[in-house]
């Protein structure tokens, strides 16, 4: 676990002290994301119930999948009857963005052992990412700065899995009423808009969003698939047409 | 079968999470992916949250007598502002609950 070549000498207290203060500075800096974790696992583990998913396939979803966004794609197309092909398809185009995750933070990660390579790409997640990238930036040095992540990526899995499970036993008892399933477009609403600060930026959202209306009479919510890629291309054209114009 | 697809598609994201960590995959991913990359999670998103404001339950798109619309349009006015997620939930819901309260389908 420690890097012994950084410390060949040196006692293993000093080591494990060093390692638990960055694991701890992990777990602080994760935290206060899970104001935003939590209503969303509790609203996960409802939509896998009211998708016909069991309780039992609901929760083992959080740790098998572990992500947001693709689970809630995953019991929607379920739900629908959808091909199992298109639904895997669906998933792998949404966690697509975990590659560019896992460039960014390879340069901090290469040199550990698999296991940690391994363990540590398990909770690789968009909050568990978004603090750790920020720890290592700041500190590139600190040679047990993957524990940072390490107290980043637990804490983020054991909320998510916990308030899933809330969210599963909680279904029944929460009035229809109250429309909480509107919470997950509004928390992508929230996502996604700050991000929008370009040209290409907003033709990629409103193609989007253009291509997922019209692509609803698609079978098997395919408008959704068509969308995001229709989306993707239209932003990057024109970011690749701005850029030719400049260069000229 | 429901089984199986989980655990694919799971592998699937470990794969995508772990490639740049293996060893295997070379240290720098090609520029187009890099110009791209912007442009994933607003499309994805987009692509899945405006059918869940917009379409009813009978594949229409709804623009009238569909609360859920102005509830969302006065999030993304609050996600601009406040940055905030949680606040951008409790508002919207706020929003719906008293557009429904007021009689809105």
């Amino acid at each position: 676990m420690p890097l012994g070549k950084h410390s060949p000498n040196s006692g293993s207290k000093i080591i494990t002290g060093s390692a638990r203060s960055e694991f701890w500075a992990g777990v602080r800096d994760e935290l206060p994301l899970q104001l935003g974790v939590v209503p969303f696992g509790l609203i996960f583990g409802m939509l896998g119930i009211t998708s016909g998913l069991t309780p039992l396939q609901t929760i083992l979803m959080s740790s098998i999948l572990f992500g947001g966004a693709s689970q809630v794609v995953f019991a929607q197309l379920w739900a629908n009857g959808a091909p199992p092909l298109f639904v895997g398809a669906s998933v792998s185009v949404i966690n697509l963005r975990h590659v560019l995750y896992s460039a960014s933070v390879a340069p901090y990660l290469r040199q550990l052992p698999l296991r940690w390579r391994i363990a540590l790409a398990y909770l690789l997640t968009d909050e568990a990412y978004a603090v750790s990238i920020k720890h290592f930036l700041e500190r590139p040095t600190n040679p047990f700065r993957h524990f940072h992540l390490l107290g980043a990526g637990m804490t983020l899995w054991v909320f998510w899995q916990i308030s899933t499970i809330i969210g599963v036993f909680a279904s029944a008892t929460i009035p229809e009423e109250l429309s909480l399933g509107f919470a997950i477009p509004l928390t992508f609403i929230a996502i996604v808009t700050p991000t929008i600060r370009t040209r290409p930026d907003l033709l990629a959202c409103v193609t989007s969003a253009g291509l997922a209306l019209a692509g609803q009479g698609l079978p098997w919510n395919s408008g959704i698939l068509v969308a995001a890629i229709g989306g993707v291309l239209a932003g990057w054209l024109l970011h690749s047409f701005k850029r030719l114009k400049v260069m000229r | 079968m429901i089984w199986a697809i989980m655990i694919i598609a799971g592998l699937f994201t470990f794969v995508m999470r772990f490639v740049m960590l293996s060893g295997i995959a070379p240290r720098k991913l090609p520029t187009v992916f890099d110009e791209a990359r912007n442009f994933v999670p607003i499309a994805v998103l987009t692509a899945i949250l405006v059918p869940a404001v917009m379409i009813s339950e009978d594949k229409n798109i709804m623009l009238l007598d569909n609360a859920h619309l102005p509830a969302a349009i006065i999030a993304v006015v609050v996600a601009l502002i406040s940055r905030s997620i949680v606040i951008t939930i409790c508002v919207g819901l706020g929003t719906l609950w008293f557009l429904r309260f007021m009689g809105f389908p």
